[in-house]
């Protein structure tokens, strides 16, 4: 299914967060949403799972619109996400987070679960088997037990994506999972990122700062600055873009500007 | 396994898949359960010879209405992680209900004293009865509030359940040949409640209590099973996961609205079946006063909450029957003849009043020493013990 967003408008009072975006994002593709700092790409993902009512213009996945549908049921409807801040449940252990990303999945609800119907144990063994599977998967298994947020900073990421993957998910929105990663670990994210897409059989969208990682994944890119669409295309394309350039290196004038305007703190790419 | 999913996952799985050890059912519990009928059946007719002080008795099947009200409390204030502060609000609804439901039923069964083999018509009824009354008010609440957080959730529970108090306590008839609206009737109906005075059974007769200690021990035990197997529900892992995150919650598919609501609708019909069961047990006070369902009433159960450790079942448990005993403790040292005659020479001197103060003592020495209270979210008797993961076996 694709996910197609068209015309899409945000305002927080009279800022423009996102201004006409349109995108599509085509089945098994994986897709880049870059841009700098505060051009409205992580607000484009809480318009896509709808944290975020969007003002204007559509957003459909497949044939479904999204814009009357809540947060929970979207994730019913197969697109899952990952947070720039981890959230995870924290008092939860490990594998209680990904038991309760499947919630929504059991025959057996909370009625069955006081009388201990066969039901229950049925679904609550197929579920742990699932998640243990899950857990294997990325190499969390052995901290299965423990509480989520004993984890070191790179296995919560791991963790979130888990999470996000006991959903079934259609589609992934992963936003920004290399933080705080290094070259090499990066480099493994990349590999993971295409064998998840190879294996589940689902669409990847994906909001990086980091380029090695961007450019080396994705095979559609979409460019954001200042709410507003600046480039779409393949990552040769895009890197080639002149407004890209300029978005992300800033034009000779603006720094000499900021430094004048005795503000040197001045956000990079921000135009006076 | 039947979903297809789990193909996928374990043809993605490198390493070979290790089983997990699938959970075994408890076998333990039909044979607990006889164990425990059988001993609320005989305590039903033997506690009277066993315990001849009724105000000894009253305490304990109070203590065991009090475990309900915190557990029940606790699905609210523990497990969701919200703040109702007017529980008694809904112990009262059910108090009422069950009162006046036991008093008409008595009377149809031809009245006399209520005997052990008519209860099981009469509290069954009574107690489903101020369920569902309980049940729907809190979902009448619940519903528009839980869209609130902490402290304005609060103030609105805290409303409603003084609300509810000063309704009962104040309704007037007005003059039987008045024409009146449907308000004009509700007002005359509420006011047979009887007002600031209590409740006091038709004619005055004194609520039936019919409620004896074989319902009010076996319902706490049953109860607290149920409140047990909530906990370590799917349904309570969900509500948990909201506690910590709501937005991670709804990303993953738990819509928070609709769990807090249940959760809330739950808290509400347990404390229902607390109140009702406290208004019909036996060697309790024949009437159903208002002024027992104040906000010391809804303090009195977060305190049990908040002391037994919040989130945990047998936590709450615990805080209920540790608050029963210091409120009757202290009326106790009120009677003894120090107190008494300390009482001469200063009129003011209330224990009873010095109870908050001694609560909140209590209180802060617990937040200074046990924040989390006495056992946090753990549970007595848990079968699987935090386990610190497996030893790392690699090869």
């Amino acid at each position: 299914m694709d996910l197609v967003l068209s015309h899409v408008s945000k305002n927080f009072g009279g800022l423009r967060a996102v201004g006409d975006v349109g995108f599509t994002v085509k089945k098994n593709t994986i897709f880049g949403l870059i841009g700098p700092n505060g051009a409205g790409k992580t607000t484009v993902f809480n318009l896509i799972t709808g944290v975020y009512k969007h003002d204007e213009g559509t957003i459909r996945f497949g044939d479904q619109d999204l814009a009357p549908l809540k947060p929970a049921q979207i994730a019913r409807v197969g697109i899952a996400r990952t947070f720039q801040n981890i959230r995870l449940f924290s008092q939860l252990t490990v594998i209680e987070n990904l038991l309760v990303a499947c919630e929504l999945q059991k025959r057996a609800h909370l009625a069955a679960a006081i009388f201990r119907l066969p039901v229950h144990y049925e679904d609550e063994e197929a579920m742990n088997e699932r998640a243990m599977e899950l857990l294997r998967v990325f190499d969390l298994e052995d901290v299965a037990e423990e509480p989520s947020t004993s984890l070191p900073y790179g296995n919560q990421r791991r963790l979130e994506i888990a999470r996000a993957m006991m959903l079934k998910p259609k589609l992934l929105l992963l936003d920004e999972p290399a933080a705080g990663m290094n070259y090499g670990e990066a480099e493994g994210l990349k590999t993971q990122i295409r064998w998840l897409r190879d294996t589940f059989d689902l669409s990847v969208v994906l909001v990086e700062h980091n380029m090695q990682v961007v450019m080396g994944v994705c095979e559609d890119i979409h460019v954001l600055d200042h709410g507003e669409t600046i480039a779409h295309g393949s990552p040769e394309e895009v890197r080639q873009h002149p407004k890209v350039l300029a978005a992300y290196l800033g034009e000779d004038d603006s720094e000499v500007d900021a430094r004048k305007d005795g503000a040197p703190f001045r956000a990079e790419g921000k135009n006076a | 396994m039947t979903s297809d999913t789990t193909d996928r996952t374990s043809e993605a799985a490198a390493k070979p898949a290790k089983k997990p050890a699938p959970r075994r059912r408890s076998s333990k519990l039909p044979l607990v359960g006889l164990g425990v009928l059988v001993v609320v059946l005989l305590l039903d007719f033997f506690l009277k010879a066993i315990i001849p002080d009724s105000s000894i008795r009253q305490l304990l099947m109070l203590a065991a209405c009090n475990v309900l009200v915190a557990l029940s409390l606790n699905v609210i204030n523990g497990m969701a992680g919200q703040f109702s502060i007017g529980h008694a609000g809904f112990i009262g609804i059910g108090g009422y209900t069950s009162a006046v439901m036991a008093s008409h039923l008595h009377v149809s069964l031809g009245g006399g004293e209520p005997t052990f083999a008519r209860s099981f018509i009469v509290v069954p009824l009574c107690l489903m009865a101020s369920a569902g009354m309980a049940g729907l008010f809190g979902f009448l609440v619940g519903l528009p509030s839980l869209r609130l957080k902490g402290d304005y959730l609060a103030i609105v529970t805290l409303g409603f359940a003084e609300i509810f108090r000063l309704v009962i306590a104040t309704a007037q008839a007005s003059d039987a040949n008045a024409k009146g609206g449907v308000l004009t009737k509700i007002g005359s109906a509420l006011s047979s409640l009887g007002g600031q005075n209590g409740y006091q059974g038709i004619a005055n007769q004194g609520v039936p209590l019919y409620a004896g200690p074989f319902w009010v021990f076996g319902l706490a035990f049953v109860l607290g099973v149920v409140a047990w197997r909530i906990k370590f529900s799917g349904w309570g892992r969900a509500l948990r996961a909201l506690r910590e995150d709501e937005i991670a919650g709804a990303a993953v598919g738990v819509d928070p609205t609709r769990y807090k609501v249940t959760s809330f609708v739950i808290a509400a019909v347990g404390a229902g079946i607390a109140g009702g069961l406290m208004a019909i047990m036996r060697d309790g006070t024949p009437t159903v006063n208002p002024d027992n369902y104040n906000f010391a009433a809804s303090f009195d159960a977060i305190t049990m909450v908040i002391l037994g450790g919040s989130g945990s079942v047998t936590g709450s448990a615990i805080g209920g029957v540790f608050i029963t005993f210091t409120i009757k403790a202290i009326e106790l040292l009120q009677n003894t003849s120090v107190v008494q005659d300390l009482r001469r020479s200063f009129e003011g001197l209330d224990l009873n009043a010095l109870r908050m103060i001694i609560y909140a003592m209590v209180l802060v020495a617990l937040m200074i020493l046990r924040p989390e209270g006495l056992l946090g979210e753990r549970e007595l008797f848990q079968k699987r013990a935090p386990v610190k993961g497996p030893a790392k076996g690699k090869a």
